[in-house]
């Protein structure tokens, strides 16, 4: 640091004047200092330092004489005195003439001394490198902000104060369609949808008060189109200044379509636009109090909708039930609600109705539906049956009520197609008695308490067992025995048929392998297994298989017997699964032979072993009727199949038999079903007797 | 910066002798000071970098007719809250430091007693500062400051007709535009009464940025005073009878073209009434005017 003093000869100088000078120059190196004093009614510089002389490029006499006004050029009049005050010191921001006649840009204190006639002035200049530097730096980082927000895709706002703008990028100028001079200040205001903009107001007062918030907001564009959108903010806070915030808008118009659309795809039938399955449920459930009435539901049903669908094809079928929607729509009064319950089945819930509007309602749709239509060039009328429902205090659910439609309509169904049938309580009793031993039936088979029982078949010459027949047997804990011909076809019905087959199937191999340990040489030869139509597929012989396996048994030690119905459904198919057993070497018996009706043709090419002569067929013997089973031995015997007569009561029928020709005979007079355990106490017996 | 200084019309005559003595009117300043404490207190406090919203608030409080000022304002229309601002912290938090000090500064000058007023006064700087503030992203510069700048803009003119109220009046009565009563006050004054406002407002502290508009505005060239000239001119077409439009284009080194200007002139006329209601404190419909419920 240098600061030099001269003292103009025989001068004296103020000794404030000297303690500013002192205590100024220690404050910084780089300070310009010059005494200024009114000198003639002028005022002019009297002294200035070596940073004065170095700053304003005045040699240091041409310095002491200069007048302070050609120092500060922009102080002009009596503006002078507003820098050099008597009583205060003052500060300015002004520019300053140097030698050169260059302008810099300083920072001006002045201090006068106590006489009033006399200031000392410190000069700094605020125009250095390193402030140019500092504010290129600034003036850099400002445009990259600005030149990001300004391409930046998402539309942002920044507020300068309170709801007031200060800034909006392109991208929010096109979502609301206008210029951001229309949107800064207050005006971007006018954009918020005005149901939203209370909403807005407090989540900006949040967000100034320094919370992150964001809200959903409409926003109306110039055009009069609404976007919806979530608008964030973000608290911003400038020193000095105060709060504003910055936010970023996201439109989710489009996101929020996007998911009505899916939510009403999930809820809606896509063919007739009608609610679907899960909107019927919410909406029954919605409706349904307990305890209340008024809530009635119809449950429809095409009638001959396959032979539509079969002879004129899918489209006609789609086109129908398209037809039937509308039909539906316009028929049923406002409010109440159409439904696709699946395939062809309708459901249609209205409210504070009673029975009879309800079935007045029926009858007016089956009506309306009735009239004919035009569909692939044939004349049809889409009649159906309707159940109906009407709410009563036994309901305890809402489902109740639909399951209790769908029963009447298959009381409608039952009575001869086209009809409106309201559901009885008899039905309905029976309906849920059903419903309860299906899922009794379903505990049954997976705690195995179904059990088999077996009947042996004996050859018809030496009366000598060949095989056992499964058969299921189920002990109701409550009901007592339950009869197969009530349980297997609850269990098809159910879809449980597949998991009581595989339940025989594993039972009688177990059941075969324990008697060949127990019985060895009189063990019983072979086990004649059920098989229900449902489970005629290409698993069968994969299953039977693996049962085999598991239980370490010869295919031979198995026949499959399949009902002539069963094989009747789908032919072609049924001879392939067949013809699977057949290459795995099990024997294949039909079963209930006769009863059905069979094309003797495809009989010819099923790859089947026995066939089973229906135990009506067979009970006709004693009345003098041999002729069906006379003929089905024949055929038989025609075919190479052996043939085993069911249910032989009397040593008649068994003579009879054996004069027409029978192989095998199988009835209670001959030995009726036993467990596994009596089957080999009574084979074991047969064994030592034979002996 | 390199400023080219453009002599104002008839500055090259040798001034008259002012009337009176300028710096005793700077010397009031510091006794109005004292008289509005509270204010002198914000204004002093208010453009610091520590300074928070909490404790001008506290502050606030203490001038009841200032902080229902600042709460007037805060609810205005111009901030576009909705009357929903019901702390004074809040209420500083949404005007921003800068208005609750130039608030402050208009209290500490009397500005907010009309009767010590030049006539029309608060109409035409009510104009001035929201022309200044729509004006401002123009220039790039903030709404906010320029909204200040123009309220305090003719603090100076006050404080001259507060001194000289006949002589004042003359000049007034005499030169309609802004522009011709410049030139009258540098002819009695020796400066004109931006001048003096700026002078008033560094010594206040007010940073430079808000003081060298007012001291360039006779500058052609100066972005800076073309703002302000800018400002000026929207408030004289919208104030000023008969007034004869200058060229905006000129005003305002290029920046705004007379289209530009319509939009301008239609929002400053709808603001300017509740402005100058939230500026003088009038409150008819603000039954809730008590200060202490305000404190947080």
């Amino acid at each position: 640091m240098s600061a030099s003093i001269s003292v103009p000869d025989g001068d004296y100088v103020p000794s404030e004047i000297v303690s500013t000078v002192f205590y100024s120059a220690t404050v910084s190196d780089s300070l310009a200092l010059v005494v200024a004093e009114t000198v003639g009614g002028t005022q002019r510089l009297t002294w200035g330092n070596e940073g004065a002389v170095q700053l304003l490029g005045y040699g240091l006499d041409d310095l002491r004489s200069l007048p302070v006004e050609q120092l500060f050029p922009t102080l002009g009049g009596g503006e002078l005195k507003l820098l050099l005050r008597r009583e205060r010191a003052a500060r300015m921001t002004l520019p300053v003439r140097t030698a050169s006649g260059a302008v810099l840009e300083t920072e001006v204190m002045t201090t006068p001394a106590p006489s009033g006639r006399m200031w000392t002035l410190r000069i700094i200049s605020t125009a250095n490198e390193q402030e140019r530097a500092l504010r290129a730096t600034a003036d850099a980082h400002e445009r990259r902000f600005s030149a990001l927000t300004e391409r930046s895709p998402v539309p942002t706002l920044l507020s300068e104060q309170g709801m007031r703008l200060a800034h909006v990028n392109d991208a929010f100028c096109s979502l609301v369609g206008l210029r951001a001079e229309q949107l800064l200040g207050t005006g971007w205001i006018n954009t918020i949808h005005e149901d939203d903009l209370d909403g807005v107001i407090e989540q900006v007062a949040a967000a100034l008060d320094g919370d992150e918030v964001e809200t959903q907001a409409r926003l109306v564009r110039d055009d009069g189109t609404v976007r919806t959108t979530v608008i964030r903010f973000a608290h911003l806070f400038t020193p000095g200044v105060g709060a504003g915030f910055v936010g970023t808008i996201e439109d989710i118009t489009d996101r929020l379509a996007f998911e009505t659309k899916l939510a009403h795809q999930a809820n809606h039938d896509p063919l007739t636009g009608l609610p679907n399955r899960t909107l019927l449920a919410q909406y029954v459930a919605e409706r349904f109090h307990p305890g209340t009435s008024g809530l009635a539901c119809l449950f429809l049903d095409l009638d001959n909708f396959k032979v539509v669908n079969d002879s004129l094809g899918h489209t006609a079928g789609d086109e129908l039930l398209v037809e039937v929607a509308d039909r539906l729509r316009a028929t049923v009064r406002p409010g109440d609600l159409v439904a696709r319950f699946g395939g062809d089945e309708f459901v249609v819930v209205c409210e504070h109705v009673d029975e009879e509007d309800a079935v007045a309602l029926a009858g007016r749709v089956s009506i309306a539906l009735a009239r004919p239509m035009r569909l692939g060039g044939v004349d049809i009328r889409p009649y159906a049956s309707v159940g109906v429902t009407v709410q009563t205090a036994e309901h305890e659910a809402a489902d109740e009520l639909i399951r209790d439609c769908d029963i009447a309509m298959y009381q409608a169904k039952a009575g001869g197609k086209g009809r409106v049938t309201v559901l009885d309580q008899q039905a309905r009793a029976e309906a849920r008695d059903k419903l309860r031993l299906v899922a009794d039936l379903r505990d049954a088979i997976e705690r195995r308490e179904i059990t088999l029982y077996y009947q042996p078949i004996f050859g018809i010459d030496d009366h000598e067992p060949v095989a056992v027949e499964s058969l299921a047997r189920w002990n109701h804990p409550e009901r007592g025995p339950i009869s197969p011909a009530t349980f297997i076809p609850l269990a098809e019905e159910s879809g449980l048929i597949a998991a009581l087959g595989l339940l025989v199937l594993e039972e009688t191999c177990r059941q075969l392998a324990e008697w060949d340990h127990l019985l060895g040489d009189v063990t019983v030869g072979r086990a004649n297994v059920n098989v229900s139509a449902l489970q005629l597929d290409d698993n069968l012989h994969g299953h039977v298989a693996a049962a085999l396996a598991r239980h370490g048994l010869d295919a031979s030690r198995i026949s499959i017997e399949i009902t002539e119905s069963a094989l009747m459904k789908d032919p072609e198919s049924a001879r392939q699964v067949l013809q699977q057993l057949r290459d795995l070497g099990v024997q294949l018996a039909i079963d209930d032979f006769g009863t059905g009706y069979s094309s003797l043709a495809y009989l010819r090419h099923l790859p089947v072993d026995c066939l089973k002569v229906d135990r009506s067929f067979v009970a006709e013997l004693a009345d003098g009727h041999a002729e069906i089973a006379s003929a089905v031995i024949a055929l038989a015997r025609n075919l190479n199949l052996s043939t085993v007569a069911e249910g032989v009561e009397t040593a008649e029928q068994a003579e009879e038999l054996s004069r027409l020709g029978a192989n095998f005979l199988q009835g209670f007079m001959l030995a009726k079903p036993m467990t596994g355990g009596h089957i080999a106490a009574w084979y074991a017996a047969r064994g030592e007797t034979s002996r | 910066m390199t400023v080219t200084y453009l002599p104002v019309p008839g500055s090259d005559l040798p001034p008259t002798t002012p009337a009176f003595d300028v710096e005793q009117i700077l010397a009031s300043i510091d006794t109005m000071a004292a008289q509005r404490p509270v204010a002198a207190q914000i204004v002093s406090v208010a453009n610091s970098d520590d300074t928070s919203a909490k404790a001008l608030a506290l502050i606030l409080a203490g001038d009841v007719a200032l902080a229902s000022r600042v709460m007037k304002l805060a609810n205005s229309a111009y901030f576009g809250m909705r009357g929903r601002v019901a702390s004074l912290q809040f209420a500083v938090t949404v005007v921003g430091f800068t208005t609750v000090r130039t608030m402050a500064t208009v209290a500490l000058a009397n500005l907010d007693d009309e009767s010590r007023l030049p006539e029309d006064f608060w109409e035409s700087t009510t104009s001035l500062a929201l022309a200044a503030s729509t004006l401002a992203p123009r220039f790039g510069e903030r709404p906010q400051d320029a909204l200040c700048l123009g309220l305090l803009a003719q603090m100076g003119a006050a404080l001259l007709h507060h001194n000289d109220p006949e002589g004042y009046a003359e000049i007034v009565a005499a030169e309609p535009t802004f522009t011709g009563r410049r030139a009258a006050e540098v002819r009695r004054y020796g400066l004109s009464s931006l001048r003096l406002t700026s002078v008033a407002l560094e010594q206040w502290g007010f940073p430079h940025s808000m003081t060298l508009p007012l001291k360039s505005v006779d500058d052609y060239t100066s972005m800076e005073g073309g703002l302000l000239r800018g400002a000026f001119e929207v408030a004289s077409r919208l104030t000023t009878e008969d007034y004869e439009p200058v060229p905006i284009v000129r005003l305002t080194c290029g920046q705004l073209r007379e289209d530009d200007l319509v939009p301008i002139l239609d929002q400053v006329r709808a603001d300017a009434d509740e402005l100058r209601r939230a500026m003088l404190g009038e409150t008819p419909d603000d039954p809730e005017a008590d200060p202490e419920d305000w404190i947080v």
